[in-house]
């Protein structure tokens, strides 16, 4: 077997066949999935599908046309009663989750009273208030009515026409290019940081001078970035299983938002030309801080600076969906360890241009290229230095590479 | 051609010279002892033979010619800065890095069962490396060098935290392999392990050759004109001795330049004065070690 497959053999099973590797494995999609669960336990908590009560005493709703009900929401059955008394009687037996009273003066002074012993569900409100409103305008021709009670059916569409969704918001398929730039996102900071451990653990356990009295640097590099890449794809393949197993799951279930899962490869095809160089240039920078540090634990505290960076786009995010093309955005889209999430983010709502993915691309091609220089300088300068930590300013001094 | 032919090399690391002019051969199938105080440049020297450091002038020759991927495999090195991966069992380590020598699993696996056996690790095995004693890391670091059978060894400083025994084992181990016909480079600092071991010796200070030659040699040049006699009572004067002085127990004669040691030992046996030692007097190589670097005495 070719040295090089040796070295990512050994790397590859030195971390995966780790307890806290299953922990690596699981974390992102438990956090997922409960953060999906959460949001879905906290709306249906919100929701109540009790009946509820109204006495008309207006007599708006003697013909009690029932309203559409749109979306997954379930009809909120409405019980009408001819006194407040039998109301009351009914919500004390919780019959009912609370009752309206609209008083025979409601016409002139739009004023209604509503009672219960707990806030009623969000679903019931917004059911009774369609309800009162189609059957105010129960003297009009009932399409009209039911248009009106409906709403309307807005599609946001960006300025160059090649962005568009539901005024409800941005579906899973909408989000898809957002969702792979994340696991991109967390691929590049787990992968290169394992890349990190492994170049910093040859220097801690001084087994570099024997390693490269064994092989070339070229074939340590390139075992190791391999057996990092080999366990970067199991977390992707993995997570990639969960995730499809999830969304075939909750299209069983017929919850809406999974229900369109169309997406624009274009962006995909971005986020995917943004990414690969990007990994290159983190790994690559990865490898500098290994060789410089005096211990595994020294450089995860260097290579937390890295994560910060990356993080930037989430913390600013909001300025983005304001204005996906504001400066911020533009300027955060061609930088690196910015780039993959800020134009992620800005593709949701707009055609980012083509011409600000291809300078992205160069931008980080070239930051690659550079740190790959610097990280051989790096591996060089500090290999033998064990204990004792390389400084940046060393680096670039040519009279020093001779090491 | 020699295994090593090591020409005029130097280096240096800013304002510091490492190595200012070395050079060397090593002959196939001898233990080259490569000596020399701290900071002397010998750890240097021996990461520019195996290509660890570019020299600034200079020529190295390995197995024939200029360091290559291929040769990696057929030279074992025990560095000055030991390692071994410290979080995984012993067995695997050894394996792995002999698996980096081009090593068949099958081979390395028989080749370090019987090493085990023989350094008295096999129980410990499975044990995390760093589970173990310094003294069992030692000799994990030799068979780590030994394991994939090379041709040519280069080991710094062997004998560091072994106990008598090991010591015992790590020499025979190295006589065997000479019988073998292994050339073996070693460094050291302890140099009754050089009388007994090596057949040759380079002593480098601040960086260029002060003493490099045959051990047997190199001492016979130190030796002076002098005996060593040990008898039951005083030495009377003596005609053709120059001085007589006692050295642990010892009389040291120097002799007159015209005078041999037959001369003065058929003197002695005529005055009938009984001997219970009479040798040519020859130095320690830790006496020529502490003359060539305090004194400067380089003959």
């Amino acid at each position: 077997m070719n040295k090089i497959w040796r070295v990512a053999l050994y790397e590859y099973r030195r971390n995966v066949f780790k307890k806290s590797f299953l922990f690596t494995l699981l974390s992102i999609p438990l956090m997922v999935a409960f953060s999906v669960g959460l949001g879905f336990v906290l709306t249906s908590l919100e929701n109540n599908d009790l009946p509820v009560g109204y006495i008309d005493q207006a007599h708006v709703m003697d013909k009690a046309i029932p309203a559409p009900v749109s979306g997954q929401s379930e009809p909120v059955i409405f019980i009408s009663f001819q006194s407040e008394n039998e109301a009351r009687a009914s919500l004390e037996a919780q019959e009912i989750q609370a009752y309206y009273v609209l008083p025979s003066d409601y016409l002139e002074t739009r004023r209604i009273e509503l009672v219960y012993a707990k806030k009623p569900g969000e679903n019931a409100v917004r059911q009774w208030y369609d309800f009162l409103q189609i059957n105010l305008l129960s003297d009009q021709p009932e399409e009209i009515a039911s248009r009106t009670a409906s709403g309307t059916d807005v599609t946001v569409r960006s300025l160059d026409g090649k962005r568009t969704m539901a005024d409800s918001g941005p579906t899973f398929g909408n989000f898809m290019p957002v969702f792979i730039s994340l696991a991109f996102l967390a691929l590049i900071l787990m992968s290169s940081g394992f890349l990190m451990g492994a170049v910093a653990e040859e220097k801690e356990n001084r087994t570099m001078e024997i390693v490269v009295t064994s092989i070339s640097p070229l074939q340590l590099i390139g075992g190791k970035l391999l057996g990092v890449i080999a366990i970067g794809l199991t977390l992707l393949v993995t997570w990639g299983l969960i995730v499809l197993a999830g969304v075939l799951a909750a299209r069983q279930m017929g919850i809406g938002w999974f229900q369109d899962l169309g997406m624009d490869w274009s962006v995909v095809l971005a986020t995917a030309a943004i990414a690969v160089p990007s990994y290159v240039l983190v790994s690559a920078l990865m490898i500098t801080i290994g060789t410089m540090v005096t211990s595994t634990q020294e450089g995860q505290s260097f290579s937390s600076i890295f994560i910060i960076f990356h993080m930037i786009p989430l913390y600013v995010g909001v300025a983005f969906l304001k204005n996906p093309a504001n400066s911020l955005a533009v300027t955060l889209s061609l930088l690196p360890f910015t780039s993959l999430m800020t134009i992620a983010m800005r593709n949701l709502f707009y055609s980012v241009p083509a011409w600000q993915v291809a300078v992205s691309v160069c931008v980080q091609t070239l930051g690659a290229l550079g740190a790959i220089w610097l990280a051989s300088r790096a591996f060089r300068l500090g290999m033998l230095r064990y204990g004792q930590r390389l400084r940046w300013r060393r680096l670039f001094q040519s009279r020093q590479l001779g090491e | 051609m020699h295994p090593i032919e090591v020409s005029q090399i130097a280096k240096s690391f800013g304002d510091t010279q490492a190595v200012v002019d070395v050079s060397f051969d090593v002959k196939g199938g001898e233990i080259f002892g490569l000596l020399g105080p701290n900071g002397a440049g010998k750890t240097t020297a021996i990461r520019i033979v195996l290509d660890i450091f570019q020299p600034d002038r200079g020529k190295v020759s390995i197995l024939g010619g200029p360091m290559s991927e291929d040769k990696k495999d057929r030279i074992g090195y025990m560095p000055e800065e030991r390692g071994l991966y410290q979080d995984i069992p012993l067995e695997r380590c050894l394996l792995y890095l002999a698996s980096l020598k081009g090593t068949p699993d099958q081979k390395a696996r028989k080749t370090l069962n019987d090493y085990l056996e023989r350094f008295d690790l096999a129980e410990h095995k499975s044990k995390k490396v760093k589970e173990l004693s310094k003294g069992m890391q030692q000799k994990a670091q030799i068979i780590n060098t030994l394991l994939h059978q090379p041709e040519l060894i280069i080991i710094d400083e062997p004998f560091t935290a072994l106990d008598p025994l090991n010591l015992q084992l790590v020499k025979d181990v190295m006589q065997e392999l000479r019988a073998q016909g292994v050339t073996i480079i070693m460094s050291t600092h302890q140099m009754q392990q050089v009388e007994e071991l090596c057949d040759r010796i380079l002593l480098i200070n601040d960086g260029i050759n002060v003493l490099y030659g045959n051990l047997d040699e190199i001492r016979q040049r130190f030796s002076g004109h002098a005996v060593m006699v040990r008898t039951g009572s005083n030495l009377p004067e003596l005609p053709g001795v120059k001085d007589i002085s006692s050295h642990n127990g010892d009389f040291k004669l120097t002799l007159m330049e015209d005078t041999t040691p037959q001369d003065v030992l058929k003197t002695l046996t005529a005055r009938d004065i009984i001997l219970e030692k009479f040798e040519i007097a020859v130095p320690t190589l830790s006496e020529i070690f502490i003359r060539v670097i305090e004194e400067g005495d380089a003959k």
